[in-house]
């Protein structure tokens, strides 16, 4: 089946629609919410897993490229009194150049010795905010409010708009990332996933694919915190902290790493929990453990790729298997 | 549990919101209006972690006064049901639950129970949403000092670092002129409230006695588990004098450690932090004589109002009142006062009636409370300063600070700033 | 910044004696906790990240029974072999279902025991802070030696994890036990080929990562406040220290321990705002220059 992005297209046109159509049929505050986060959490964990399932490299470092996004927005709102699309754009630059220099030393490392780099990356960066006062106001975070003002008839500080302008970044950010995977280069990078000896052998410049990839996971994480920024209106240290990497580390593995929309599905199931959890019990950390227990040692794998398993062996596909054999 | 009906845990409520859920999350707020509908009030606060003590005491202090107002007709007549999230002290936590408890859950009223950045976070929220909000437990003055965070609809039940600061630094150079203390230190945690607070102390400690001298700092991490490097570097530093306004666990891990290198002995210690029950009744081996501000004391005010409110929150809870206790307590009680002044629970009336408010209570300096209309603050609340004792009442007497002065130097401090 | 008493401190003698100390001091424990994280990883190759709430249930043990029994001695004991109890239970019911999968599927179970730990503990010994107070043996002045002071407990406290340390190089280096733990971090299927029961081992190792972070926990009770979720800056730091020590190496985890405590002591004289991004400069350094550690061996 060869990949269409035409059609991914249509399919996010119709999805961006029916997202915002949704909320004239059902007027809903904590759905909109909901959604916001969920974007912003939606593509930091999807732009992880093309590390993580289609790049084999396992970031605990990757809550840095949200932080990043979310200070650097926040603080061009907030200091330079630019347009939003202009601050945005210049957002990507910086995360795009920070990914590129962090990026740089750590892939050259493998499995456990590039998660621990780049936590560590991750760690000096939050060290720098919290002690870097003037800039970053410390572990009090920018606050005051991130200013929002309208741009070709936008206004994100309504969060109806918010909404909309979320919905139209996730959808967006995941066609162009489902087409990253999809293309010539994301078989490179499984390649490089599966054996990246052979992919030498092959003539594949294994680090630049995978710096590549590191770079682009950067940016997509760091849209994630832009919109964090905007759904709370400022920006706070713990968005740099590792707990953040942690927290999408956990969204990946709760959605599963070896289909496209297991991140987006993880996002779904951790927000979801989070919240009803935390509104029933203040023993949030026992019930969450026990229900990532329930993933861990009962399903032993993401809630898709234990579908998708479930799914192939499923006798009518794999009779369907047999009879196209 | 976190739902929570005029006293303790309502079972039935519970059952009703996990069916509500069952149904969908986001199923929209029933619109429907009776007579002696009740009001709900959210609290976004920390339950979990380190710190979840700041949570349990605020509820507590919450709980113990919503008993009282409910058992009295409620705000305007409608009782009170308070709504108490858990935040985890993550700062976007808190924004999302505020939101959540106005938008999806009905809240009319937001009592910030949240400490440092997620008070500002939530402040976002109240000045997004419009909704009446008392911050109960963040004491960074420019939250309500700087008019460029103020607005119309939040408000600060709460002490805070400035009035500490020049109450602790006139006592302080009261102490000093007395035993001649000239070559100080200071050690605090290194985060925006330390930073803040220690500075003001100082600016405070020399304006009453200009011949002090600073001579080292240091700053351990937030929640360090280990002092020794601070310890030791306090003793080669060798000052006359030390502040701290190390806080809770760190505060008596700080003393813990510093017993076994004899600290105390060898130099005057400053704590602003002491007392409070949350350190006071943990450290095992509290030195004698160690100079504090009252955080809340069952002693101070000495009025049989304070003591007989610290006995009935023990008497309930089973464990001594916080200085969050109070600050919470207090934010139940202005709004039950606002109610009854505005007659009525509607959030915009009661901020208007909020505005100078003055109301009678046991936290109170002379028995009275006031919410200064220029700011929305909390003043004329208890402020002083005592030594302590290794056991009951901890600190036995307290002097207070002058509420003349603090304020005199607060006006010159906000134009410093330039907030005024 | 400051430059100016980082040098001063080094021309003088009682600065640098007294900083040393207290570097020592605070890697010692740190060294307790950072070698059963390394073993387990050494053995398992399962970075175990509930090891701080090991350290925790260690603590909070050490609470407990020195209240009930006034006697330290036994306070370290009890508290040490139940912690060594919950290491033991946790793997074999737990982390031996997840050996051979994807690491991230081991770290999610982590995750879920920290959430877990710090819950009951929180249900069990309650949210506030809590202290176990000084044992009457060690409330006595400080001791001065040439010019620096000494705390007593503090002698007590680097003397028996030096021993601790001792011990454990020997068991690893000269028991039959120690044999087998080499060889399964060298060649686990050629081990049970031999016919050695590698689950009992496995457990074993757990056990003995839960011992060391236990007892850990009791020395640093009548010192350091215990709250739930105190384990986790503990599990950072000691995950920093085997990291740079080399993962699986014994003798990486000692070194880093005291090189960790030396940059916080004298990180905290010359540049008393960033320590803590030292370390993870550090960190970063170590990790550029050599991969696996400074005692960590080249994988293959």
């Amino acid at each position: 089946m060869r990949h269409s992005f035409r059609r991914d297209m249509i399919i996010g046109a119709i999805a961006v629609t029916a997202l915002v159509l949704l909320p004239l049929v059902w007027p809903n505050k904590a759905f909109i919410d909901f959604t916001i986060r969920g974007a912003s959490f939606a593509l930091f964990a999807t732009s992880l897993n093309l590390l993580v399932g289609y790049g084999g490299m396992v970031s605990f470092g990757h809550g840095m490229f949200f932080g990043l996004g979310a200070y650097s927005f926040g603080l061009l709102m907030q200091r330079t009194g630019m347009s939003i699309p202009a601050a945005f754009a210049l957002t990507i630059v910086v995360t795009a150049a920070v990914a590129l220099a962090v990026g740089a030393i750590c892939v050259r490392l493998k499995e456990i010795y590039f998660a621990f780099l780049t936590l560590a990356f991750q760690m000096f960066l939050y060290s720098l905010v919290i002690l870097w006062v003037p800039l970053t106001g410390g572990d009090q975070g920018l606050r005051g409010g991130i200013p929002r003002p309208s741009f070709l008839g936008i206004d994100l500080a309504d969060q109806r708009q918010l909404y909309i302008a979320s919905c139209v970044l996730l959808v967006g950010g995941l066609i162009l990332m489902h087409h990253i995977v999809e293309s010539p280069f994301g078989y490179t990078l499984r390649m490089i996933r599966d054996n990246a000896t052979r992919a030498a052998f092959l003539g594949v410049e294994v680090f630049r694919i995978k710096l590549v990839a590191f770079v682009l996971a950067g940016i997509f994480g760091g849209i994630g915190g832009v919109i964090m920024s905007l759904f709370v209106s400022g920006a706070y240290p713990e968005f740099a902290n590792w707990t953040m990497s942690g927290e999408a580390v956990f969204i990946v593995m709760l959605g599963g790493i070896s289909t496209f929309f297991g991140p987006v599905v993880g996002t779904v199931i951790l927000l979801l929990l989070n919240d009803v959890v935390t509104r029933f019990t203040e023993y949030y950390g026992l019930t969450l453990g026990a229900i990532i227990l329930l993933f861990a040692l009962g399903l032993r794998r993401g809630l898709t790729d234990f579908l998708l398993d479930y799914w192939r062996r499923s006798p009518w596909v794999l009779a369907a298997a047999k009879r196209g054999r | 549990m976190a739902t929570h009906r005029r006293s303790g845990i309502n079972r039935r409520a519970v059952i009703k919101g996990a069916t509500a859920t069952a149904i969908g999350i986001m199923a929209a707020p029933m619109i429907s209006r009776a007579q002696a509908k009740p009001i709900k009030i959210g609290m976004p606060t920390i339950l979990s972690g380190r710190v979840a003590q700041l949570g349990t005491s605020s509820r507590n202090g919450v709980m113990l006064e919503v008993d009282k107002v409910n058992a009295a007709g409620g705000l305007a007549g409608r009782p009170i049901e308070m709504v108490i999230r858990d935040s985890k002290g993550q700062p976007q936590e808190a924004a999302r639950v505020a939101r959540e408890l106005v938008n999806s859950d009905g809240c009319e009223i937001l009592i910030d129970a949240e400490a440092s950045s997620g008070a500002f976070a939530v402040h976002e929220v109240a000045r997004d949403l419009k909704v009446l909000c008392l911050h109960t437990n963040s004491e960074t003055s420019s939250l309500t000092a700087d008019p460029k965070q103020r607005i119309a609809n939040a408000f600060r039940t709460c002490r805070q670092g400035i009035h500490d600061s020049i109450v602790g630094g006139a006592y302080a150079a009261k102490v000093a002129n007395a035993k001649k203390l000239a070559k100080w230190m200071t050690c605090s945690p290194d985060y925006a409230y330390g930073r803040d607070t220690t500075a003001q102390f100082v600016e405070y400690l020399k304006h009453f006695k200009s011949d002090v001298e600073v001579v080292s700092e240091a700053w351990p991490k937030l929640f360090q588990p280990d002092y020794t490097e601070v310890i030791t570097k306090i003793l080669q530093t060798k000052p006359q004098a030390l502040y701290s306004c190390l806080w809770g666990g760190d505060l008596t891990s700080f003393i813990e450690q510093g017993n076994i290198y004899a600290l105390f002995t060898q130099t005057e210690t400053f704590a602003v932090n002491m007392a409070d029950y949350t350190a006071l009744t943990v450290v095992k081996n509290l030195p004698k004589g160690i100079h504090s501000g009252n955080r809340y004391i069952k002693t101070f005010p000495t009025t049989p109002q304070n003591a007989s409110w610290a006995d009935a929150y023990r008497a309930k809870f089973n464990e001594y009142p916080t200085n969050w206790s109070w600050q919470n307590a207090t934010a139940i009680n202005f709004l039950a006062a606002a109610a009854k002044k505005a007659n009525t629970a509607d959030g915009a009336k009661i901020a208007e009636a909020l505005r100078g408010l003055t109301i009678d209570s046991p936290f109170g300096s002379n028995g009275k409370l006031t919410i200064r209309a220029e700011d929305q603050t909390l003043v004329g609340y208890a402020i002083g300063w005592g030594t302590t004792i290794p056991t009951e009442p901890y600190v036995p007497a307290v002097t207070a600070g002058d509420w003349k002065q603090i304020f005199e130097l607060e006006t010159a401090w906000k134009k410093k700033n330039g907030y005024l | 910044m400051d430059i100016a008493s980082l040098v001063s401190c080094f021309g003088s003698a009682a600065c640098v004696v007294t900083q040393v100390t207290s570097g020592l001091i605070i890697g010692m424990l740190l060294f307790l906790v950072a070698a059963g994280l390394t073993l387990i990883f050494g053995v398992l190759k399962v970075i175990n990240f509930t090891h701080g709430s090991f350290y925790m249930l260690g603590a909070y043990f050490a609470l407990t029974i020195f209240k009930l029994s006034d006697s330290y001695v036994l306070t370290l004991f009890g508290a040490a072999f139940g912690t060594a109890l919950v290491g033991l239970v946790f793997e074999r019911l737990f982390m031996s279902r997840v050996y051979g999968q994807n690491m991230l599927m081991q770290l999610l179970v982590c995750y879920g025991f920290i959430l877990i730990f710090d819950d009951v503990v929180k249900i069990v010994w309650g949210a506030e802070f809590r202290s176990m107070g000084m044992p009457a043996l060690f409330q006595v002045p400080p001791i001065f030696v040439a010019g620096g002071v000494v705390p007593p407990f503090y002698l007590f406290l680097v003397g028996v994890t030096v021993v601790i340390g001792g011990l454990l190089w020997l068991v690893i280096e000269r028991t039959r036990f120690g044999k087998i733990v080499r060889a399964v971090a060298h060649n686990p299927s050629m081990v049970s080929v031999l016919g050695i029961n590698t689950g009992i081992l496995y457990g074993m190792v757990f056990a003995l990562g839960g011992l060391l972070a236990g007892f850990a926990g009791a020395l640093a009770a009548p010192v350091r406040s215990l709250t739930p979720g105190m384990g986790f800056s503990i599990l950072i730091e000691s995950f920093i220290v085997t990291v740079i020590g080399g993962m699986g190496s014994i003798v990486g985890a000692f070194v880093g321990a005291l090189l960790i405590g030396l940059i916080r002591t004298f990180g905290s004289v010359g540049f008393p705002l960033f320590t803590e991004g030292l370390m993870y400069l550090f960190m970063v350094l170590v990790l550029i220059a050599k991969p696996t550690g400074l005692f960590g061996k080249e994988i293959a």
